[in-house]
């Protein structure tokens, strides 16, 4: 490559060129300003030379030719270093034009990354940083320890107006105006001199000028004198095209034509007037000064004595002179004389010469740490380098030598070391080693921001450039650099950094980093009143959850006041500000489905739609629904829809989360919809919102029509509106309604709200959502895209009711009066009411009469028991469904109420679940019915635990005795108790000790326990117990008080409506079919709280209590029961016989099926160890009584309490023999008993127990159905129980 | 002496999965993001770098003004790329042994 042609290469051509000061007369100045140019813009275009083909012969005898060549023209006045502070201001106000001239592009989105990378990467740097650069080289200009900038030749110039021409020139160069180079000895004021007449021919004739030249010659010398003849175009009309002066006077109007006054003859008289000042003044007195320098040098300085001889001098030296800026070195001292040797070299393109001779100097000022002169030198070897192409390390050595040592020496070699550095990183760029071109660029930064903020930029370009990018560091640099900008207030410059940053940080994950650069560059698009670019960039870091509080704070308040600017109200599709949680989106609406409150609409929709297939009218076809009717007549999109009504609200939940710490505002929540009267037209708005969603920084114009018509007079729906604050990381559950008008479709569309008054958030659901709980919804084939589409057809009564005070907590047992109120808005009446209730142990309907009663009084035992309305609505429920009698509807605005019976069953806690049917009493409405579901919650407390054991008399047959244990299990409550009863007619229950006896204290004090016997007494006849089972309503008890005659209190009829009606519940609930019933007997316990509960202030009527107890078994261990009768103590006389003991043994059936018992009798002795197994029998056969299951909570164990008998002792056991045949075998029918006699005979006195004989029994079921209940039952054997007969010896 | 570091985890795709700030120095507001910008700077370093050498520990491979960028280049094959370390037990330990060892 040839080094000339880079970049580097033509600027030092064109910088390090030869410097010509011009003295000048003021006249000709004013000749120039004609032409509206000073006199060296009129030369300049005419100064460098591209071909003039000179021969040059400077160290070598080999003389070369110079091809290129070009001179720098000066006035004397500008021949000094710049001041500083003027040079930083021009600077400053370069950036600031280069900043205002491209704004155009400010707004828009930065290009991706991927187009800058496919382009070549150099037209994304802006222009002016070269402008830029080339003058900071220059402030650093005709600097005293470099020569090139030093003056070369001297251009005297006098115009041929002026008085006594030849003395001007003269006072000229004597005028103390000369720069202070010349004077302080920096460099040789013996300069070459060349004298020049301008003469302007539209003054006057040029004879004049002629001779004024002629006599300039006389006094100057021929060759060092020249006469210039301008504005030889006297009208000043020439016009010419491609100016050469518009590419050097860059602040030139448009407008104005320089150069008018000259025509073609006096530009060619300057160009050759130029040209022969280059060729026959200029480089030949260059050369000659190489060749003088050289020779001197070489004498001094070259060859082995001479460098020891320097060595040795400077040595000495060193220890004389250590100003701190190095000694001081004049013109005519060795080393200028070398710089000035090697500077000449180097601007006639013997760069080899020059090379040597700033080697040769290099040593010599590091020997004098003059370190300044020692880092010129040494940036001049790297540049020689490079224009050798040769030894690029030693190049870049040499720079970054120089540059330090620039560095090193502090604020006097700031500007060099910028200079330097920039001529390093042009080196680096022409070798492509571009990201060390970006470390230099990052190392020139100083204090000065802009103009660290110019280098950083250029830093960041340079990683762009290099290979592979070095995107994150180009992204990093860009931002240094911005917000260097944004320190000197170059706001344009630091958005347009930042915005090339944001094309490297799209899509970031880097939390702190993303936030920084939108923030910001939001912040600056503000300044500049930018506010729609600004709130796009804002919007980017709402949600910063990783930031500091206040952080938070920050780009919250900074995001409103930017949007507060903009004086109008943004709408933003998607805004993160508070978060939308998709996964809580619930619809709930209500088609033929209503609900009494929103805990109802919770329920799974399988509950509901279990409970009320009873009640709905059964589906004719299998594949379509209670819209049949309709659906005939409506397209299929309908039915595939949801269905709501006019005038009825659909809600939506929705949860909104505040991400962030501080607390957030929200108001106006309210939902999106579409309303639209035809199918086509919401096809087509569905097709419009997909393309809304494509680009969601679009502000919806149409949404915003949408709810324009909301709110015009035609209004097709109402939205309701919610405000709310979130407090910092808080999420709020928000329901929303909407509530269609008019029939038609009606799509949610999705939620907008406002974000502190200020900003709208939009948040569409379509495409968002796909996963959510629609509660109301019982389709599952339905389309995502109709999850919230609406068909809204005309409007319909709706039942609105509740369960007036259903108590949430109560104790188990409690019975209560409830009453259920249903109302009816709307003008059409409603009939035809059905209920259903989840849990029928807890809820009963009641009769229409029963509405004003009063609990407990209506439940009192009047006098004589009248069979009144025993369970009188009997008929009214079927499957547990309760209809409503024919003659009730329920008309507009009219109240309606119905009496329940409540009883709290079990403890615990309990939902209840109640379905009211209703059909429409215009039948031209669109649905044939509906149904309200009611949804109540319940806690149970566990009060009286009961539990009952019933164990056979051993002396009776058919009477048991039953120990009912009693635990008050309540922590503060006492009970009374009022009243045992037995269900049913076949038996009687009666008290073994009187009342005072068992409870003193009347009543059960929290956690008391207790026990008491009762005597129950079967008086069944099997033929009545069938009748009575038969008839299957009525609830016959016999009651036992257990309250003590003097107390007011009095018994309770357990066969009257509620009582009843529950108590039949509970044996349903225990799963045991009435017929079964017949050795089970049912309890029923009934209490009254002590105080009555004062709630609300008001002393209420003691709570009643009822616990029942089902089923409890009088079976004994086996269906086969037998007594034994006969003497106990006889006297006999063994001297005359043995005795013989007639005994009777009662076998009584308590199956229902045929027994056949056969009684064995076992005399041997050796067979008596067999009943010690007793017990292992009797416990196998309970492990069979306990599989039946007990009725919950209370226990019922029925024990053979004549089998606790102690065991016989051995020696009590004497030979007796049982006299019949040793095995009888009867028949027994079923619930009958027989009697066979037995006969003992008796050898000696004493006591005999005659427990020795078994009973194996075999029942034979009736039937198959039977056959599981008694599966155990079926064959046994029993042994005896103890029998003692004792035989005296009679005298 | 008062030091301040930002320990972070990079995934694939430049994705960073775990930060902390450690160090005793006390906290400046504009320190994690300064440090996530040099972080992020670092990673055009350290992708030339991994593959010119098998050493998994880069030792100060970048700088910005006083601060240097040490790296371990690390694999962990059960890794599901693009979830983030939330582990508060993590975040314990590599606290601890910030106060440990800086």
């Amino acid at each position: 490559m040839d080094p000339t042609t880079t970049p580097l290469g033509r600027m030092l051509l064109d910088e390090i060129t030869p410097v010509v000061m011009v003295l000048r007369t003021p006249l000709v100045e004013e000749a120039c300003a004609k032409n509206g140019l000073s006199f060296i813009q009129m030369l300049s275009p005419f100064c460098s030379f591209n071909n003039i083909d000179v021969p040059v012969r400077t160290s070598s005898d080999q003389p070369y030719r110079l091809q290129k060549f070009k001179l720098r023209l000066f006035y004397e006045s500008d021949i000094r270093q710049p001041n500083l502070e003027v040079a930083k201001d021009r600077l400053r106000k370069v950036i600031t034009h280069a900043g205002e001239k491209d704004d155009s592009e400010l707004s828009l989105d930065p290009p991706p990354l991927s187009n800058i990378l496919a382009g070549s990467g150099l037209d994304i740097r802006p222009s002016w940083f070269e402008f830029v650069n080339k003058e900071l080289i220059n402030t650093v200009a005709f600097s005293d320890h470099e020569a090139f900038d030093h003056p070369v030749a001297c251009l005297l110039v006098v115009s041929s107006k002026d008085e006594q021409p030849i003395n001007k020139f003269v006072d000229l160069f004597n005028s103390n105006k000369l720069p202070s180079l010349l004077n302080d000895g920096a460099m040789d004021p013996k300069i070459l001199k060349h004298y020049l007449l301008v003469h302007d021919n539209q003054d006057d004739p040029s004879e004049k000028a002629t001779h004024l030249l002629t006599d300039m010659r006389n006094t100057f010398g021929s060759n060092d004198c020249k006469l210039l003849c301008i504005n030889s175009s006297r009208e000043g009309q020439m016009e010419h095209q491609d100016s050469p002066w518009s590419l050097y006077i860059s602040d030139s109007s448009p407008g104005e034509h320089l150069g008018h006054f000259l025509n073609i003859d006096d530009i060619n008289e300057i160009k050759d007037l130029m040209q022969e000042i280059s060729t026959k003044q200029i480089i030949p007195y260059m050369e000659q000064k190489v060749r003088v320098l050289n020779q001197q040098i070489s004498a001094t300085r070259k060859g082995f004595r001479n460098q020891i001889k320097n060595l040795w001098w400077r040595k000495g030296k060193d220890e004389t002179a250590d100003s701190p800026s190095g000694p001081t070195y004049t013109f005519s001292s060795n080393e200028s004389q070398i710089r000035i040797l090697g500077d000449y070299a180097f601007m006639l393109r013997d760069y080899e010469l020059a090379l040597s001779n700033y080697r040769l100097i290099s040593t010599d000022y590091k020997l004098d740490k003059a370190w300044k002169r020692y880092a010129g030198v040494q940036e001049m070897m790297g540049l020689a380098y490079f224009m050798l192409d040769q030894s690029r390390k030693d190049a870049e050595y040499c720079m970054e030598n120089a540059f330090n040592t620039y560095l090193k020496i502090g604020a006097a070699g700031q500007q060099n070391a910028t200079r330097c550095g920039l001529w390093w990183i042009e080196m680096l760029k022409t070798r492509d080693q571009y990201k060390e071109a970006a470390t230099v660029y990052f190392r020139i930064c100083n204090e000065e921001p802009l103009h660290s903020a110019v280098m950083l930029e250029q830093a960041s370009y340079c990683y762009l450039l290099s290979q592979p990018p070095m995107l994150h560091k180009y992204g990093f640099h860009l931002v240094l650099s911005g917000d260097l900008y944004r320190k000197c207030d170059q706001i344009k410059h630091a958005i347009r950094t930042y915005r090339s940053a944001t094309s490297v940080y799209k899509g970031t994950t880097w939390s702190y980093i993303k936030d920084h650069v939108h923030f910001h560059i939001g912040q600056w698009y503000g300044i500049l009143g930018m506010y729609d670019v600004a709130v796009k960039h804002m919007l980017e870091v709402l949600a910063c959850t990783h930031q500091s509080k206040t952080t938070q704070e920050l780009f919250l308040r900074d995001f409103l006041q930017i949007v507060q600017n903009t004086g109008k109200m943004f709408e933003v599709l998607g805004l993160q500000l508070p978060v939308i949680k998709t996964s809580s989106l619930k619809v709930i609406y209500e088609d033929h489905r209503t609900y009494a409150s929103a805990t109802a609409a919770s329920v799974t929709e399988s509950f509901w739609h279990s409970l009320e297939e009873d009640i709905v009218p059964s589906l004719p076809a299998s594949r379509t629904n209670w819209l049949e009717v309709q659906s005939k007549l409506l397209p299929k999109l309908y039915k595939e829809s949801n269905i709501c009504v006019a005038g009825e609200a659909i809600k939506v939940d929705i949860e909104f989360e505040n991400p962030l710490k501080i607390p957030i505002s929200i108001s106006g929540v309210s939902l999106v919809c579409e309303h639209s009267a035809s199918l086509d037209a919401v096809k087509l708005n569905f097709c419009d919102n997909d393309a809304d969603a494509n680009d969601p920084t679009e502000p919806l114009e149409d949404v915003d029509k949408k709810l324009g018509e909301t709110s015009s007079s035609i209004s097709q729906f109402t939205c309701s509106e919610v405000n709310l604050s979130l407090g910092g990381g808080q999420s709020n559950l928000v329901q929303l309604s909407v509530t269609p008008k008019i029939e038609g479709i009606l799509n949610i569309v999705g939620v907008r709200w406002k974000l502190s008054r200020s900003v709208v958030g939009l948040y569409n659901f379509d495409g968002n959502v796909k996963k959510k709980s629609s509660k109301g919804r019982r389709k599952t084939k339905v389309s995502s895209d109709g999850d919230l589409k609406f068909v809204v057809i005309k409007s319909l009564p709706k039942l609105e009711g509740l369960i007036s005070a259903l108590p949430e907590k109560l104790y188990a047992g409690n019975l209560r009066h409830l009453v259920l109120e249903l109302k009816n808005q709307s003008e059409i009446s409603v009939k035809n009411l059905k209920i259903k209730v989840s849990q029928p142990r807890f809820l009963s309907v009641g009769r229409q009469e029963d509405l004003n009663v009063d609990i407990p009084s209506s439940l009192e035992k009047k006098g004589n028991i009248e069979q009144k309305g025993v369970s009188t609505n009997q008929k009214n429920v079927s499957q547990g469904v309760f209809h409503f009698p024919e003659d009730v509807s329920i008309q507009a605005g009219a109240p309606f109420s119905w009496p329940l019976w409540f009883r709290a069953a079990v403890p615990g806690n309990f939902s209840l679940h109640t379905v009211i049917y209703y059909e429409m009493g215009d039948a031209s409405s669109g649905m044939k019915y509906r149904t309200l579901r009611m949804h109540y919650n319940l806690q149970v407390l566990p009060s009286v635990d009961v539990s009952f054991r019933i164990g056979p008399c051993p002396s009776r047959l058919h009477d048991f005795l039953v120990r009912m244990d009693i635990v008050n299990k309540t922590s503060s409550e006492s009970f009374q108790l009022n009243q045992l009863s037995s269900v049913g007619h076949q038996w009687e229950i009666s008290l073994l000790q009187p009342v005072e006896t068992i409870f003193p204290s009347q009543c059960l004090i929290p956690g008391q326990a207790l026990s008491c016997f009762f005597m129950l007494k079967s008086c069944q006849k099997s033929l009545a117990t069938e009748e009575n089972l038969s008839s299957g309503s009525a609830l016959p008890g016999h009651d036992v008080r257990l309250f003590s005659e003097s107390s007011n209190a009095v018994l309770f009829d357990i066969s009257c409506s509620p009582l009843a009606d529950f108590h039949a519940c509970e044996r349903l609930q225990n799963g045991m079919s009435i017929q079964d019933a017949s050795d089970k007997v049912d309890f029923i316990l009934i209490s009254r709280q002590l105080k009555g509960e004062s709630e609300h202030g008001i002393s209420e009527p003691p709570h009643l209590f009822s616990h029942h107890a089902c089923h409890c078994s009088t079976a004994r261990t086996s269906p086969i029961s037998w007594v034994i009768d006969g003497p106990r103590l006889r006297q006999h006389d063994f001297s005359s016989s043995f005795c013989e003991i007639n005994l009777r043994m009662t076998i009584y059936n308590s199956s229902h099926s045929i027994a056949s018992v056969t009684m064995n009798s076992i005399d041997s002795a050796a067979e008596n160890g067999e009943s010690s197994d007793t017990s292992a029998v009797i416990s196998g056969s309970q492990a069979g009584w306990y599989d039946v299951s007990p009725v919950d909570g209370i226990k019922v164990t029925s024990d053979g309490l004549g089998r606790t008998g102690d065991p016989v002792s051995p020696e009590s056991v004497s030979p007796f023999i049982w006299c019949s045949s040793s095995s009888v075998m009867r028949q027994l029918e079923p619930m009958s008993s027989t009697e066979v006699p037995l006969k003992i005979c008796v050898f000696s006195p004493g006591t005999y127990d005659l427990s020795n004989y078994v009973l194996n029994w075999n029942i034979r079921p009736i039937n198959s159905s039977q056959e599981d209940s008694y599966k155990r039952h079926s064959s046994g054997r029993s042994p005896g129980y103890p029998y003692y007969v004792t035989v005296l010896q009679s005298d | 002496m008062a030091s301040t570091a930002c320990f972070m985890i990079v995934s694939r795709n430049d994705i960073p999965i775990y930060e902390a700030e450690v160090g005793s120095a006390a906290k400046r507001e504009d320190a994690a993001q300064l440090h996530q910008f040099i972080l992020h700077a670092a990673l055009d370093v350290v992708q030339d770098l991994a593959w010119t050498t098998s050493a998994m520990f880069l030792k100060g491979i970048d700088r910005f003004n006083d601060m240097v960028v040490s790296v371990y280049i690390l694999l962990n094959p059960l890794y599901l790329p693009g979830s983030r370390i939330t582990s508060s037990h993590f975040d314990t330990k590599v606290r601890a042994l910030a106060r440990k060892y800086i």
